[in-house]
């Protein structure tokens, strides 16, 4: 992507959003949140697919999942609870199905994976991690509906950094950890995950939640609690990718309640390289789109010539909670 | 801007592209537009009819499809809202798709807020219709509101020159909004309305399923059921159905968010036969119309054969 020259005196330059995550070289920071794009080929009739940075596949486990029972899905005050329970296609049909799919797409793509235990994540990526047509993955350590190996099994750094470790070893792809934001300490997490050769982390993950039919007298989602997305977390995601950013040096891929590109300019602003939009591709399935291109006017209207320029201008960590993500950053 | 919706449709233009019948093939048919809100007024019991003109790049939808409506900002809840297609007649460049609804929650309040000439993004048609075209003598059996994508049926029958039957049930004869519409769209056919209310104001008294256990007997033997209302009568109507043999067809709702197969949030519970029928062609993986424990409301539906849900786990 070309961009003006510094000093220019043109009235706008068309600021270079290029961005890298490990070996992965995006052209832009905008990617689309796993579960929430398909595979891709669901919305390539709508999306431009070859502007955006990327896209993040639904998460594939190592056997195909139907996913939870009805109901799965509430609507909440500027947000709404999943609970879909990861269904998806397995890991077999995925490779076979799935991936000649990914590969026609003008898209990068990373694969989200999820796994109950760390071996299965393993097997996951000794099947797919050095398959052409993949440009990295996004280890689901932090779905919220599942009852083995979901955000509560992996919320423990010790666990974290021997998982990640392994699958380092399968793999030289971009690995990207996605972390939930119902944890004690984010950062702590991030270090654990950047501590065992993660290229990225993602924060965050939805947050548990939950809704009542006061009317029935019982929950509105089968399983109870589900996953809050859309603009009621972004101020919370924000403080998390915020925290996260702090304590490691590798690059936080900012995620929650994004609906346009100054919410995706707030996370480069607190420490994101780069950023995920979910809920609001179901709202308007061009989003992913249209995010780019209001991030691209706002910071070519303020002649920032560099993505990097904005990154991190709000990154230091406030005192308090920021100290001890402060005290952990490395020099 | 009066009852456009109700007019007898102008036939398609050469321009007009109309959804494909197939399931697999209108998933990726569906458009993103902007449309023009045309009209919007009471239809009494605390109905609306709202009528929104979109270009004709829009498919024209199928009886029973859906679209997704997405209310302008600020509106006071996030999500678009699925509205079952009650009228879709092309006029030259453009499609008019007409909507029934009544104000219930906080979007379809905020929906009867719409203005004359307000600006409203669409998505569709989104899901499988109704297969108008299968033999036998269309019967029609619409429960309160559910009269919507069956006024729309009536009216692609008519076009086709086919006469039905149609079975409509309320509580009283306020709330059966759209009577006078499906009479006009099946007079001159040879069709005939049926109407029942629970208070027996206006035709049979009672339910609109025992309706039409009383009428069989008096109908073609060979009938085909196209139903849409609340999920309790469409579960009566599917066992009266199945314990005859006598194919139906009965449109679901299910709360959504995308509305095209993404977001995996609206499954229904698949029968016994449902599930074996998807084993069998597509083994134990999810697609976008679903997997074998569960179909999609928004891709394999939202109209479904009796015999493809398990009736006893529909809520």
């Amino acid at each position: 992507m070309s961009h003006a020259a510094p000093g220019t005196t043109d009235a706008r330059v068309t600021p270079d959003l290029a961005v890298e995550i490990g070996p992965l070289k995006l052209r832009n920071p905008v990617l689309t949140a796993s579960g929430t794009f398909g595979y891709g080929d669901e919305y390539a009739h709508v999306v431009d697919l070859k502007r955006i940075g990327g896209v993040i596949t639904k998460t594939v486990t190592v056997h195909p999942r139907p996913g939870n029972a009805p109901t799965r899905l509430a609507e909440t005050a500027a947000g709404m609870l999943n609970s879909i329970g990861l269904e998806n296609v397995g890991l077999e049909r995925f490779r076979t199905d799935k991936l000649p799919k990914l590969r026609a797409l003008e898209a990068t793509v990373i694969a989200s994976v999820g796994g109950e235990t760390a071996q299965e994540l393993a097997r996951l990526l000794e099947t797919l991690g050095h398959e052409p047509g993949i440009g990295g993955f996004e280890i689901n350590f932090s779905c919220p509906n599942v009852s083995k190996g979901g955000a509560r099994y992996w919320a423990v750094p010790a666990r974290l950094e021997r998982t990640m470790r392994l699958l380092r070893t399968l793999t030289d792809r971009a690995l990207i950890a996605k972390l939930s934001p119902d944890v004690t300490s984010i950062a702590e997490l991030a270090r654990a995950c950047e501590q065992a050769g993660a290229d990225a982390v993602t924060a965050v993950n939805t947050f548990v939640g939950m809704a009542v039919d006061l009317e029935h007298s019982r929950h509105r989602l089968n399983r109870t609690t589900g996953g809050l997305s859309g603009p009621a977390i972004k101020p919370l995601a924000l403080a998390r990718c915020h925290e996260a950013a702090a304590a490691v040096r590798i690059p936080v891929v900012g995620s929650g309640g994004i609906m346009n590109g100054r919410d995706a300019l707030e996370f480069i602003a607190v420490g994101a390289t780069a950023i995920q939009v979910g809920t609001v591709s179901f709202v308007r399935p061009r989003a992913a789109t249209e995010v780019l291109d209001e991030m691209t006017a706002f910071l070519a209207e303020r002649r920032v010539a560099r993505l990097a320029d904005w990154r991190g201008s709000l990154a230091d960590p406030p005192p308090g909670v920021g100290d001890a993500a402060r005290n952990g950053r490395r020099p | 801007m009066s009852r456009a919706g109700a007019a007898r449709p102008e036939g398609p233009t050469p321009q007009v592209k109309r959804a494909e019948p197939s399931a697999h093939a209108a998933g990726f048919q569906w458009r993103q537009a902007v449309g023009r809100v045309v009209a919007h007024e009471d239809r009494g019991a605390g109905h609306r009819w709202l009528e929104i003109e979109v270009d004709a790049e829009f498919l024209v939808p199928r009886p029973g499809q859906f679209v997704q409506l997405l209310l302008p900002a600020p509106a006071p809840v996030l999500l678009p809202r699925p509205m079952s297609v009650a009228a879709a007649t092309p006029r030259g460049a453009t499609l008019a798709l007409g909507f029934l609804y009544a104000p219930v929650g906080a979007g379809t309040h905020a929906l009867a807020r719409l203005a004359l000439g307000e600006s409203v993004e669409l998505l569709g048609p989104l899901g499988r219709g109704y297969p108008l075209e299968d033999p036998g003598t269309p019967v029609l059996v619409a429960g309160g509101r559910g009269v919507a994508p069956l006024l729309f049926a009536a009216e692609a029958l008519a076009a086709a020159g086919r006469r039905c039957e149609f079975l409509f049930g309320a509580r009283s004869r306020a709330y059966l909004v759209g009577l006078d519409e499906a009479a006009r769209r099946i007079e001159g056919l040879g069709g005939r309305l049926h109407p029942a209310t629970d208070d027996g104001g206006l035709g049979h008294r009672g339910n609109v399923v025992d309706l039409l256990a009383k009428l069989a007997p008096g109908l073609d033997p060979e009938i085909v059921l196209h139903a849409c209302g609340p999920h309790a009568m469409l579960g009566a109507v599917a066992r009266w159905a199945l314990e005859r043999g006598t194919p139906a067809w009965l449109a679901m709702e299910s709360i959504m968010a995308c509305g095209t197969g993404v977001c995996r949030g609206c499954p229904l519970p698949r029968s016994e036969g449902g599930r074996a029928a998807y084993l069998r062609e597509r083994g134990d993986a999810p697609s976008l119309e679903g997997n074998h424990e569960y179909a999609m409301c928004c891709t394999e539906g939202p109209v479904f054969a009796a015999a493809a849900l398990d009736w006893e786990r529909v809520t």
